[in-house]
């Protein structure tokens, strides 16, 4: 695309077809503006796209094969280990850091912060597909998937935490979908549709704050069913729902600086300069917040270690793993983001939004695969396991990728 | 915020509100004992178990396989080589989606003979699974049985995780309808009109002992008393998590034959009761907070918009 | 089911057995017939060899109802003096459904704990039996005493019903 670009080609971003007396076709528009042979062409030629044909080479049968000859087939899933990778990745991962919806939101619509609105929309972008793909990763890991709607209209376990889990995960996804309606209003040409939802968008702001705290908890509470199974360094009866809250904020936020690092790196064609301009600064307003959530979440864990009284498991290998994981995952990224914001260094900010991004991946998945059972053996995700969340994550960055080419989310749309 | 005025403010917070409100079903059913705990119901049946009294026959596997339709086993029944199996990590048979109910062999130093240990689903008074189970798939009857209806499992697996005994087995070979599959006490076919179930009845040595639980933890503390330096005083299952309607006597040390001691005797519940109580807590008080913050942030705004 | 059809059976056949009171040494046959549900064939029972083993003393098996005086703390405690009960047969005592709803609600308010808690017929007879052939090297296997039939093969799943070898559950 970048080399297109050079050649003068500028994608669409209008309604009207300039020189043209009509506006553009949805084809055209899907097209961004080239023609069929064209956007072949720089299909073809991208490197990342012949990755990716690897990768669906191997997933998409792999994954017919999970849905013909079952679980047992696919994954290492046992008696003591029903979780794998499917939930420990695609669950427990993917929904912390894709808070940035809410994070975003909130920021620009409640709080009134308009300096941020030029990432709003990635924000909020990156929080619907985190969620939606959450649940493309549920659906495989179910062993009914097509019951999915049962716990909301066929046999309701109020008491259950996933109960809760269910329910705001579909009902934020509707948030987040309104939410992005405008976007796609201007890019489809809608008028009504957008109306509709900026005069509700502080309500839906709330209902996605309200939402997500108690889902990114629920997530952490799931664990207090199992309270001999995971490790006592990341297990806590009082704060497990808030470990997962409090780095979910963080987990987002740092999620949309790497988002937003790769798009100004590989996708700069398609940003404008609003987005290009501001972006260093607004990185800055976030790493305030993140440095502050992640000191809070430092707090916490620490108290929740003396709550429990588990000094001593420190000094374990277990114990040596969690420093680990605090350090690289939790102390040195805050450090950097006090630096990045004190030094004014955007560069900065984004490493530590890197570090942080590692920090919650390693956390979720010590707590679903590594930490838990830690008194059994060590269970190892199937290769088939690894394939199949490799191809969906794949598919995630894909329509992750077609949604940002063509929706004015990185660009404003020009209006008439 | 331009065309915010307080009557649009308004009417978007109790949208909101409504929304949240909405999707708020998630609010737990409170137990009818509101403040403590169920304790289970109060003429259920048990089962006692007593350990020393197995020879470590399996007839109670083979009684449950026919009990409950089960596929025929890998080994026979009479073949005692399965004592010798061993699975991942060292960790001896349990239930499978095949077997509802296993025995185990200990070798204790000291004793002339081993210890035979029968594990099957434990019938929690507060059970985990039941807790845990976002479709209701789980009831604990009245008789003390805690049954499954395999016909709304969606296949989530979080009863798995959250069983202490890690009894559930999963039918992970199907893939038109994997569901749990554990011991239901026989109850469709026997404690529903007060028989024992399968294995009980089928002990040769009658090593379980069935009846109401309150007798059989009479006839559990009687035993002991009556054998002090025999059997080792604690009766297994009597609160731990919560209480269970199987319980155990040995007279081996219980962590040396395979029980988990260290489960501690609340319920499950009782750990995730306290993210429970937060969420009516969020839904009440987040709206106005936010709501309050958005007022706050934006008063400057507000004010200029008052002038102008 | 197997059960309901073993008990009929098995109790047709101690009705059957149930002979007018006789000193010890006549007891008829010896045949304990099977309560399984015909899993196994009837015990051949040598109750005199038996008699002659324990040189007469009968409350080794019969507690204390056969007029010998047991040490058996359980029951020694109330009953010192053994006086010999017009039917010391073991099924006299020990009933062949210890766990049905009519038993239950039999034992339900005895006060005695050894009264009320009781083995069944079958597990009195094992638990009775395999101690002392433990002890004195008496047959302990289930085939030493009474041989398994066909149905008791379906039942295991072994013998002529045994599953083929080399099949095993993959899954843990």
């Amino acid at each position: 695309m970048n080399n297109i670009i050079e050649s003068g080609f500028h994608p669409v971003d209008t309604l009207e077809k300039p020189g043209a007396n009509r506006a553009w076709t949805v084809k055209e528009k899907l097209l961004l503006g080239l023609s069929p042979s064209d956007y072949m062409a720089q299909l073809l030629r991208n490197p990342f796209n012949w990755l990716l044909a690897i990768i669906y080479a191997v997933g998409i049968p792999v994954l017919v094969g999970r849905f013909y000859n079952g679980l047992g087939w696919a994954t290492h899933g046992s008696y003591e280990y029903p979780w794998g990778l499917f939930l420990g990745w695609g669950l427990f991962v993917m929904v912390p850091l894709s808070a940035s919806g809410f994070m975003m939101g909130t920021t620009v619509e409640l709080f009134g912060r308009k300096d941020f609105k030029p990432l709003e929309r990635l924000g909020l972008l990156n929080g619907l597909l985190g969620y939606f793909f959450a649940v493309i990763f549920l659906q495989v890991d179910l062993g009914q998937p097509w019951r999915l709607v049962y716990p909301m209209f066929v046999s309701l376990g109020p008491a259950a935490v996933l109960f809760l889990v269910a329910w705001h995960v579909a009902t934020y996804l509707s948030v987040q979908i309104a939410e992005l309606v405008p976007a796609a209003s201007e890019f489809m040409g809608w008028v009504k549709p957008k109306k509709m939802v900026k005069s509700m968008v502080l309500g839906l702001t709330i209902a996605g704050i309200i939402l997500s705290t108690l889902h990114q908890g629920a997530l952490g509470a799931l664990f207090t069913y199992a309270p001999g199974k995971l490790h006592p360094l990341w297990y806590s009866a009082a704060f497990q729902w808030f470990h997962f809250f409090c780095s979910s904020i963080f987990g987002g936020l740092s999620m949309l600086l790497v988002v937003s690092t790769l798009a100004k790196k590989f996708l700069a064609w398609r940003c404008d300069d609003t987005f290009l301009d501001s972006l260093d600064k607004i990185t800055i307003g976030i790493a305030k917040g993140c440095s502050l959530a992640l000191i809070t979440y430092l707090v916490i864990k620490v108290t929740a270690l003396a709550h429990d009284n588990e000094w001593a498991y420190l000094l374990t290998g277990w114990g040596q793993w969690y420093l680990f994981e605090m350090i690289v995952g939790v102390v040195l990224p805050m450090i950097l983001f006090a630096m990045a914001v004190r030094g004014n260094n955007a560069s900065l900010a984004r490493v530590a939004a890197f570090l942080a991004v590692f920090g919650i991946a390693i956390n979720r998945l010590n707590c679903a695969l590594v930490a838990f059972n830690w008194q059994l053996y060590q269970e190892v995700p199937h290769w088939r396991e690894f394939a199949i969340a490799v191809m969906v994550y794949a598919t995630y960055i894909v329509v992750y990728r077609g949604v940002l080419y063509r929706l004015p989310i990185l660009y404003g749309w020009k209006e008439d | 915020m331009k065309n915010m005025n307080r009557r649009k403010f308004i009417t978007n917070g109790v949208a909101a509100g409504g929304l949240a409100v909405a999707a708020a079903t998630s609010r737990p059913t409170e137990a009818k004992a509101a403040a403590g705990t169920f304790g289970g119901y109060p003429d259920s049946m048990g089962v006692l178990v007593d350990m020393t009294k197995c020879i470590g026959c399996r007839t109670c596997e083979a009684a449950c396989n026919e009990e409950q339709g089960l596929p025929a086993p890998d080994k026979p029944f009479d073949d005692m080589s399965v004592y010798d199996e061993e699975r991942h990590g060292g960790l001896p048979r349990r239930t499978t989606a095949k077997a509802y109910t296993v025995v185990n062999k200990y070798e204790v130093a000291g004793r002339d003979h081993p210890l035979f240990r029968k594990f099957q689903c434990n019938h929690c008074q507060e059970p985990a699974c039941l807790t845990s189970c976002f479709v209701n798939a789980y009831s604990k009857t009245p008789e003390g049985a805690v049954v499954y209806d395999p016909t709304v499992c969606v296949g989530c697996r979080t009863c798995m995780v959250a069983c202490p005994f890690y009894v559930p087995a999963y039918s992970y070979e199907s893939a038109i309808n994997p569901v749990v599959k554990k011991c239901i006490m026989c109850y469709d076919t026997r404690l529903k009109f007060g028989r024992p179930p399968a294995c009980v009845e089928a002990c040769p040595n009658g090593v379980m002992t069935f009846g109401k639980r309150k007798d059989l933890l009479a006839q559990a503390h009687k035993t002991i008393e009556n054998n002090p330096e025999k059997y080792v005083k604690h009766v297994y299952g009597e609160h731990e998590v919560g209480g269970t309607s199987w319980l155990y006597l040995s007279d081996v040390p219980f962590e040396e034959v395979g029980f988990d001691t260290h489960l501690g005797n609340a319920p499950i519940i009782s750990y995730v009761k306290d993210f429970l109580a937060m969420v009516p807590m969020v839904l009440t008080i987040w709206p106005a907070l936010f709501a309050g913050f958005h007022l706050l942030s934006t008063r400057k705004a507000a004010a200029d918009n008052d002038k102008s | 089911m197997g059960f309901k059809k073993g008990k009929i059976l098995g109790l047709a056949t101690l009705m059957a057995l149930a002979l007018p009171l006789s000193p010890p040494q006549a007891l008829a046959e010896g045949q304990l017939n099977d309560i399984h549900g015909n899993l196994y064939e009837a015990v051949e029972f040598d109750h005199d060899m038996h008699i002659e083993l324990l040189q007469e003393d009968c409350s080794k098996c019969h507690h204390h109802v056969a007029g010998v005086a047991t040490s058996q703390r359980g029951c020694a405690s109330c009953h010192r003096q053994a006086v010999e009960v017009p039917d010391p047969s073991c099924k006299s005592c020990h009933s062949l459904e210890p766990f049905s709803a009519a038993e239950l609600g039999r034992t339900e308010g005895i006060p005695f704990i050894n009264h009320r808690v009781k083995p069944g017929l079958k597990a009195a007879y094992h638990q009775g039996c395999l101690g002392c052939h433990q002890e004195m090297g008496g047959p302990v296997g289930c085939q030493d005493c009474h041989a398994m039939t066909e149905n008791g093969e379906k039942f295991y799943h072994t013998g002529a019903h045994a599953p083929a070898p080399g099949k095993t559950d993959k899954h843990h």
